[in-house]
């Protein structure tokens, strides 16, 4: 069986590799993709647009539906691990406190019960933070925000924009999880925000699509006047905020149910 | 004012994805508002689909260009004859939503039904943006949303088991979706172009070159094992089985449909490339001949329904390719037609099979023994399902099934259409093997003779898909009539 699987997985690479030799050869100006529709984004991409970056033309203006499909698949992620029964991630019951005083279901067994009361009386975290540790994180948090704040900002002028953002944010939420505790670290996002909050990219996209309709004809449209210079970059930020937002708070739940929250 | 039809294509796939990202702000302290809202949201769709489909049966296919840019420049959905199936679609969720109100008390802790709720409408709004767009790289995309709802819908009522099963999923489903990137980029390279026409055309205009076929290939087989063909069908029935059965309804109806829409499509992009279409043709009708006796030969040993009803979608799956790859004009709109009818049937088979295990606690032939006597009227929709999926006229399994097997004497495969018959007669000694256990078989459990009917919001549905299944019998020629126009261009394109 093993012989047969090695065998299978020889063809198809022999296959794979046979095939790729039939691609044209790369970084050739004269290749397909240099000649023909990434041809007119490098050329008319920023008089088009009336974006300053070339990367953020693509991403939210001609290829915009496939970057709100993303979020919703991110979105998605969060979703399937809030799915996900307790036992197969993190090892504890990831119901809200909420929903322990609504009636008793199939899932209140006498397990889900103490593990429930386990994570309330566990400590904050099994190992102490060291204080070196404790102190550069809380320094730094100012400075990383401002940094992924900037990053969200200048991401249609220079590279960047809403996703580094997002990556950023969440990983502060994280650090300053571990360092200050669960209990203030949950204050930082209340739990009644949380499902605005992480809701916010695909929202933000609907949003801004409808109102690109209204102003132009076309779901997601830009109006691509130059007086109407203010309102595209408003909207622009709109989506890269909803992004930022949506995203940071999508990955710190993640790790929070990793966490077994 | 804008013109609204550029609005409603769209809508229709933002409108579900948004509104899955409400439910849990609309679920509140009170679960049960996550399920009316959801209703009201496919019902909304549904409403829009069946706006859309009226406007291509006056006009033609409708193509919008999101953002207002052209093709190939913008990503471009198009609606056509083939997304018409996106009304059944919508309409199936909106018999599966209401079911699952019920369903899910008892199967799921209340404090999960936002996520299994919202996973809904992520999937109904992932299959949605799959058949309509006309972009390749988007394709992706919505499969994506698509996949990971399912996996994640596979796992949500269990432990142990079902999280085995959505990970046997995960992964054979991400080996497709894996191949299906790898197509598309190999595709963006030797055309520099997404768009589903355009590439076409320019595949069809490039010289031949091994990777072109590798390209489309690797997309055939994604497909494939998306759609569960035989012998790329192992992940199919655990998952299928062991879901809820509102889940399993919406896998088996329609998430394995996703292989069958990309399959065509593949179709499409093939037809000029200078790819041996005879030999992907004869692939085809082998593993669609295959799938039909494998999957009635291996549900005849199950004594667990929903497993019978799982290996049943792969002998479906493989008349479904059976018929495109008879590429004959009646096989090929019997297939077509074939993707909605399929679903239909199997939604109101797994939404029965689904009332019966929640009402009496079994899910085995020989526990449900009698269960006919105590729950007359879900087993009756039960029966007009089976009756269906085996094809007795005037059922809306037997119209697509003489389509295509008229399609296999027509184009003088005729052994093809024989083995058609051979198993439809396969598949029904299953159903015949159920039928008797329900309605003769006197009953061996005391909690089947204390069973009761289900609730009115669980058993409504049901009637009415149930009703569906002989109307679309009687008047199954007008989907038919429907699709016809585009099969005939789809096959023309073909050169046939």
């Amino acid at each position: 069986m093993r012989g047969l699987g090695l065998a299978l997985v020889l063809v198809a690479a022999f296959t794979i590799v046979l095939g790729i030799g039939g691609l044209p050869p790369r970084l050739d100006p004269e290749g397909p993709v240099h000649t023909h529709v990434g041809a007119r984004y490098a050329e008319r991409g920023l008089e088009e647009t009336g974006l300053r970056n070339l990367v953020a033309a693509v991403l939210l203006v001609y290829r915009g539906f496939d970057t709100f499909l993303e979020v919703v698949v991110i979105f998605t992620a969060l979703v399937a691990v809030l799915a996900l029964p307790s036992g197969v991630i993190g090892g504890t019951s990831w119901r809200e406190p909420d929903a322990e005083t609504s009636e008793p279901d199939a899932e209140t067994s006498e397990s889900g019960d103490r593990r429930a009361a386990a994570v309330v009386d566990r400590p904050d975290t099994g190992v102490p933070v060291s204080n070196v540790v404790g102190f550069v994180v809380r320094l730094l948090a100012p400075f990383i925000a401002v940094f992924a704040a900037a990053l969200l900002y200048r991401g249609h002028v220079t590279p960047g924009g809403g996703f580094q953002a997002a990556a950023i944010f969440g990983a502060l939420f994280i650090a300053l999880g571990l360092v200050l505790g669960r209990a203030k670290a949950d204050r930082l996002v209340p739990r009644g925000v949380r499902p605005y909050l992480q809701a916010m990219g695909p929202l933000a996209f609907a949003l801004v699509g409808l109102l690109g309709w209204r102003l132009t004809g076309a779901f997601l449209g830009y109006p691509s006047e130059a007086s109407a210079y203010v309102l595209r970059e408003a909207m622009v930020v709109a989506v890269e905020v909803g992004i930022a937002v949506g995203g940071a708070v999508i990955l710190a739940r993640l790790f929070q149910a990793l966490e077994g929250r | 004012m804008s013109d609204p039809w550029s609005l409603l294509v769209p809508g229709l796939v933002v409108l579900p994805l948004a509104a899955a990202t409400l439910v849990p702000i609309v679920a509140g302290r009170d679960p049960r508002r996550a399920g009316s809202f959801t209703f009201g949201v496919v019902l909304l769709v549904t409403a829009m689909a069946a706006a859309l489909v009226w406007r291509v049966g006056e006009v033609g296919a409708i193509s919008v260009p999101l953002g207002g840019w052209a093709a190939p420049y913008g990503i471009e959905f198009r609606f056509d004859r083939f997304s018409a199936w996106t009304l059944g679609l919508s309409a199936l969720f909106a018999f599966i939503v209401p079911f699952a109100w019920r369903y899910l008390e008892g199967t799921l802790p209340r404090s999960r039904w936002h996520v299994f709720y919202a996973l809904l409408l992520l999937n109904l709004g992932g299959l949605l943006g799959f058949s309509v767009t006309g972009d390749l790289f988007n394709l992706f995309v919505a499969m994506e949303v698509v996949s990971l709802s399912s996996y994640a819908m596979v796992a949500v009522a269990g432990r142990g088991v079902a999280a085995w099963a959505a990970l046997k999923y995960l992964l054979m489903g991400s080996v497709s979706s894996l191949l299906v990137l790898f197509g598309v980029g190999l595709l963006f390279a030797l055309t520099g172009s997404l768009n589903l026409i355009d590439v076409a055309a320019r595949v069809a205009e490039a010289p031949a070159s091994p990777a072109t076929t590798l390209a489309l290939a690797s997309l055939m087989v994604a497909f494939m094992l998306k759609a569960a063909l035989f012998p790329l069908h192992a992940w199919l029935p655990d998952a299928h089985a062991i879901a809820p059965s509102p889940v399993s309804a919406v896998l088996s109806g329609l998430v394995v449909k996703v292989g069958i829409v990309g399959l065509v499509r593949v179709l499409q992009l093939s037809a000029g490339s200078g790819t041996d279409l005879a030999l992907v043709n004869q692939v085809m009708l082998v593993l669609g001949t295959a799938a039909i006796v494998m999957g009635a030969f291996m549900a005849v040993f199950q004594d667990d329904i929903k497993l019978m009803l799982a290996f049943s979608t792969l002998s479906n799956i493989g008349y479904i390719v059976l018929g495109l790859g008879l590429a004959a004009p009646f096989a090929v709109i019997g297939s077509v037609v074939h993707v909605l009818n399929h679903a239909l049937i199997k939604v109101t088979l797994f939404l029965a099979a689904g009332s019966i295990i929640h009402q009496t606690g079994f899910r085995t032939l020989r526990d449900l023994r009698g269960v006919a006597r105590v729950m007359p009227q879900t087993s009756a929709a039960m029966a007009i399902g089976a009756l269906s999926i085996v094809g007795i006229p005037p059922t809306a399994g037997f119209i697509c099934k003489w389509y295509i097997a008229l399609g296999a004497f027509e184009s003088g495969q005729g052994v093809y259409g024989f083995a058609l018959v051979f198993g439809a007669l396969f598949i029904f000694v299953y159903y015949v093997r159920m039928l008797n256990a329900f309605f003769f078989r006197p009953a061996v459990r005391a909690e089947v003779q204390a069973a009761r009917e289900p609730a009115w919001s669980m058993r409504a549905p049901l009637f009415v898909l149930a009703a569906l299944c002989l109307l679309l019998g009687i008047f199954g020629s007008i989907p038919l009539a429907f699709v016809e126009p585009a099969v005939v261009e789809l096959l023309a394109s073909m050169g046939r």
